[in-house]
C-alpha cells in the first residue's frame, strides 16, 4: 500500500524514462500507449482550441499543458459515471480523458446551440451529467464544499460511489477550501481531493501562495492522509490515485493527494506571455524537461516498444481533424437563442420572469409580444 | 369564521370545510414542519450546528435527532461555508437538505456558497444538475441581541436570482410555507423572526398541508390605505392599523409571507383599491426589498395613488444593541407614516 506523507514526491519513472522502483504489471506497454494517445489528444485539444481563440471564434481558454499526466490519470483512476467529480476551470483534459464527448467540450467553448450549458458559462466551464462530471465554477475553491457534501450523500445513501474534488494550488488559500476538508474530514465522507499543484496561481508563485512546504501536509490538520505525488509520472499518478479511491470506497474516510506538476503555458489568454510578467524561461525550460508526455515516450523505448515518429504525428493529426470537425459541426448548430435568459433560474418560471421574458420577446420580434 | 379558515380563504389553499385545528406557536410550526417532512420523504436530512442533541439555539429542532437519528439529524462543524455548501452538494446528489444557520447574521461566511453555487447551478448546467435545498435561519432583532443577532439581511438574497426567499409572521405559515419549501425544487432561504418565535401564536390544521411560494395573505382588508410589511413587523402593523381604526381610518394590512416570488398581484389589487400604500420592514432602508415593491406600485399604479408610497425601514446604521427598540420601526412610526400618507 502507498504511504502518505512521504517527503519526496511518489514517482516510478524518472524523467528519462527509467523506472525508478518496479512498475506494476497492469502498466503494460498497451495501456501506456492508451495513455500516451489521451495525453497527446489533450495537448493538441489545447493548441487547436488556442488557433481558435487567436481567430476569435472563442473568448477564452485556459489551457492544462503540461498537467496531462495528473488529469488523464485521475480520470483513470475512478469509475466514471459512477463517481461524481466536482471539478475546477482547468480539467478538460480530466472531462476529454472521462470520455465527455470532444464535441460538446467544443460546443461549450464556443458556446453554441449544442453547448448543453446553453452558452450560460463562459467558455471552459463544462458539465456533463452523464459522467457526473458537476458544472464548474469559477469562484475558486467554491466546489470543495459541495463536494464534501456530494460525498456526505453519498454516505448517507449507503452506495459504494466516491466523490473527486479537484483545485489548483491557489484554491488552498481559499475559506471554502478548509472548510471543505475540514466537513469531509469530520464526517468521514468519501471524498478525495485532488490538489493539481501547477506551481502558479495566474502570476502568484506557490512560495507566497502559503509558507506551508507542501500542501499535502495540510491533510493532517483535517484528520486525513495526505499523499505527495509525481503528477508528471503518469504511473505515479493512476497508481496512487486508484489505491487511495479504492481505499476511500472501502470505507477508509477521505484523502487529500497533492500532484506536483507544472502549467506550461499561460494561466489564460488573458495574461499571454507569463515569462514576460512573472516567471522566467529558465523555469518553464527546466518543466519542459520534466514534459509528462516525452516521459511515457522515453518509458515505452526503454521497455523496448517506441512510438514510432509516424505513430505519434498520426495520433497528432487525427485529433487536429477531430478538433476541426466538431468545430465546424458545433458552430453549425448556431446559438443559442433569447430564450435561454430566463430558462433554468427556477424549476418553473415565476411571474417576475414571465414579465420580464415577454418584455425581452416583444424587443426581439420587434414589438411583436 | 375560524382563523384557520380565515387563512385557507385567503392562500386558495382549498380548505373550505372547518377543519381540526391546535393552536401552536411559530418555532412550535417549526419543528412540525420538518418532523413531517422527515417522515414522508428519507431524503429530508436535516443539520447546522447544535441542531441535534442540543435541539438548536433556539429549540427549532428539538427532539428531532431522538426521533429521526444522527444520520438524519446531525451537528457540524462551526462553518457556516461547510453547511451550506454541503447542503449544495447533497441536493446534487439526491437529497433535500435542510441546513440550519443560527443566525441569519452569520451567513457572511456561506454567502459565496449561497450565491455562486446554490443559485447558480441549475442555470449554468442548463438544469443537468439542481440543488433543491432549504437554509432556515433565525432573522430580525427585537430580542436584544445586536448586530451579529439582530439584522435582516433578506435584500442580499431577494437580488440574487435563483433563490426563493421566504420570512413567514404566524405559526400557520411557517409551517406550510416551510413544507412547500421542502417539497419544491429550487434552493430556498427561509428567514423565521426570531422575535416571533414564541410571541406568534396561532391556529394550524392537523391535516397536512402547504402555503404556496409567492402568495401574500391579506390579514385584514380596508378601504383607505394598503399597510403591506413581512416577518417580524407584521404584529406591529397590526397594531398600527388598530390604533387607525380607532380613529376611524380602514387600513388593509397584508402580510407578502414571500419575496421572491412576491405576490405583484395581490399588493396593486390592494393598492387600486385604497389608493395609498405604507411599506414597512425592519431591514436597512437603502436596497430594502421594499424598495422594489415601492417601484411596482408607482409603475403600475401611478394613476390611482393618491399620495406618495410611505416606506418605514431600519436606519442605515449597524443594528444598535442598546437602542434596540428605537432601531425597530414599531406602531408609533407605522402610524406616523399612515397619517403623512392619509393627509397628502
Amino acid at each position: 500500500m502507498i504511504q502518505p506523507f512521504t517527503p519526496e514526491p511518489i514517482r516510478y519513472v524518472a524523467e528519462d524514462g527509467t523506472p525508478v522502483q518496479p512498475l506494476p504489471a497492469r502498466f503494460t506497454p498497451e495501456l501506456l500507449r492508451e495513455l500516451h494517445a489521451l495525453m497527446i489528444q489533450a495537448r493538441e485539444f489545447d493548441r487547436k482550441l488556442i488557433t481558435l481563440l487567436r481567430q476569435g471564434r472563442t473568448t477564452f481558454y485556459a489551457q492544462s499543458s503540461g498537467m496531462e499526466a495528473t488529469q488523464v490519470g485521475l480520470a483513470r483512476s475512478i469509475r466514471v459515471g459512477h463517481d461524481w467529480v466536482w471539478p475546477y476551470y482547468r480539467d478538460h483534459t480530466l472531462g476529454l480523458a472521462m470520455g465527455v464527448p470532444m464535441y460538446e467540450l467544443i460546443s461549450q467553448c464556443l458556446g453554441t446551440n449544442s453547448d448543453t450549458c446553453r452558452g450560460r458559462q463562459m467558455p471552459h466551464h463544462f458539465a456533463a451529467q452523464a459522467q457526473n462530471f458537476v458544472s464548474i465554477s469559477s469562484s475558486i475553491a467554491s466546489q470543495v464544499p459541495p463536494a464534501a457534501g456530494n460525498a456526505m450523500a453519498q454516505k448517507y445513501l449507503g452506495v459504494d460511489e466516491i466523490t473527486v474534488c479537484t483545485f489548483g494550488d491557489g484554491a488552498t488559500s481559499e475559506g471554502d477550501w478548509h472548510s471543505g476538508l475540514n466537513m469531509a474530514g469530520a464526517a468521514q465522507a468519501p471524498a478525495l481531493f485532488v490538489c493539481e499543484n501547477n506551481q502558479w496561481a495566474i502570476s502568484t508563485s506557490i512560495r507566497e501562495q502559503t509558507a506551508s512546504e507542501t500542501i499535502h501536509i495540510k491533510a493532517k490538520a483535517y484528520g486525513m492522509p495526505g499523499y505527495y505525488v509525481d503528477g508528471n509520472d503518469i504511473v505515479a499518478v493512476m497508481e496512487v490515485l486508484t489505491q487511495v479511491a479504492e481505499q476511500i470506497r472501502g470505507g477508509g474516510g477521505p484523502a487529500l493527494v497533492e500532484c506536483l506538476t507544472y502549467r506550461v503555458g499561460s494561466h489564460s489568454n488573458a495574461d499571454a506571455d507569463a515569462e514576460k510578467h512573472y516567471r522566467t524561461r529558465e523555469e518553464v525550460e527546466e518543466w519542459l524537461g520534466r514534459d509528462p508526455i516525452t516521459r511515457v515516450e522515453k518509458l515505452l523505448e526503454h521497455l523496448g516498444h517506441p512510438i514510432s515518429a509516424e505513430e505519434r504525428a498520426e495520433l497528432i493529426a487525427r485529433t487536429h481533424r477531430e478538433v476541426d470537425e466538431q468545430v465546424l459541426r458545433a458552430e453549425a448548430t448556431g446559438q443559442p437563442d433569447w430564450r435561454i435568459v430566463f430558462e433554468d433560474v427556477y424549476a418553473d418560471l415565476p411571474d417576475h420572469l414571465r414579465q420580464q421574458e415577454a418584455f425581452l420577446r416583444a424587443e426581439q420580434t420587434g414589438g411583436q409580444a | 369564521m375560524t382563523a384557520t379558515q380565515d387563512r385557507a380563504d385567503q392562500t386558495g389553499a382549498g380548505e373550505s370545510a372547518v377543519t381540526e385545528t391546535r393552536t401552536i406557536n411559530l418555532i412550535q410550526a417549526v419543528t412540525e414542519a420538518i418532523a413531517e417532512e422527515m417522515e414522508r420523504d428519507s431524503r429530508v436530512v436535516l443539520f447546522g450546528e447544535d441542531v441535534g442533541a442540543r435541539g438548536g439555539v433556539f429549540m427549532a429542532t428539538a427532539g428531532l435527532q431522538a426521533q429521526f437519528g444522527k444520520n438524519r439529524v446531525f451537528d457540524t462543524p462551526l462553518s457556516e461555508a461547510s453547511i451550506v455548501g454541503a447542503a449544495v452538494g447533497m441536493a446534487v446528489r439526491g437529497l433535500r437538505p435542510i441546513a440550519e444557520i443560527q443566525f441569519a447574521d452569520y451567513m457572511g461566511p456561506g454567502f459565496d456558497q449561497i450565491i455562486s453555487q446554490a443559485a447558480k447551478i441549475r442555470y449554468r448546467s442548463a438544469g443537468q444538475f439542481t440543488a433543491p435545498m432549504v437554509i432556515r435561519t433565525p432573522s430580525g432583532g427585537g430580542v436584544k441581541g445586536g448586530h451579529h443577532h439582530s439584522q435582516s439581511p433578506e435584500s442580499y438574497y431577494t437580488h440574487t436570482p435563483g433563490l426563493k426567499v421566504v420570512m413567514p409572521s404566524t405559526p400557520y405559515d411557517a409551517k406550510g410555507l416551510l413544507k412547500a419549501a421542502l417539497r419544491g425544487e429550487d434552493p430556498v432561504i427561509y428567514f423565521e423572526p426570531k422575535r416571533l418565535y414564541r410571541a406568534a401564536k396561532g391556529e394550524v390544521p392537523n391535516h397536512d398541508y402547504v402555503v404556496k411560494l409567492g402568495e401574500a395573505a391579506v390579514r385584514r382588508e380596508g378601504t383607505d390605505l394598503s399597510l403591506i410589511g413581512y416577518g417580524g413587523v407584521m404584529p406591529d402593523l397590526e397594531r398600527a392599523a388598530d390604533a387607525l381604526a380607532a380613529e376611524g381610518v380602514s387600513v388593509e394590512v397584508i402580510d407578502l409571507r414571500s419575496l421572491v416570488p412576491w405576490d405583484r398581484d395581490r399588493v396593486l389589487t390592494s393598492v387600486h383599491k385604497t389608493g395609498r400604500a405604507v411599506l414597512v420592514s425592519e431591514a436597512p432602508r437603502i436596497s430594502n426589498f421594499m424598495g422594489e415593491v415601492a417601484y411596482v406600485i408607482q409603475e403600475q399604479a401611478f394613476d390611482v395613488l393618491t399620495a406618495p408610497v410611505g416606506q418605514v425601514a431600519g436606519f442605515d446604521t449597524p443594528y444598535p444593541y442598546v437602542q434596540d427598540k428605537v432601531y425597530l420601526p414599531g406602531p408609533n412610526r407605522i402610524v406616523a407614516a399612515c397619517v403623512k400618507a392619509l393627509t397628502y
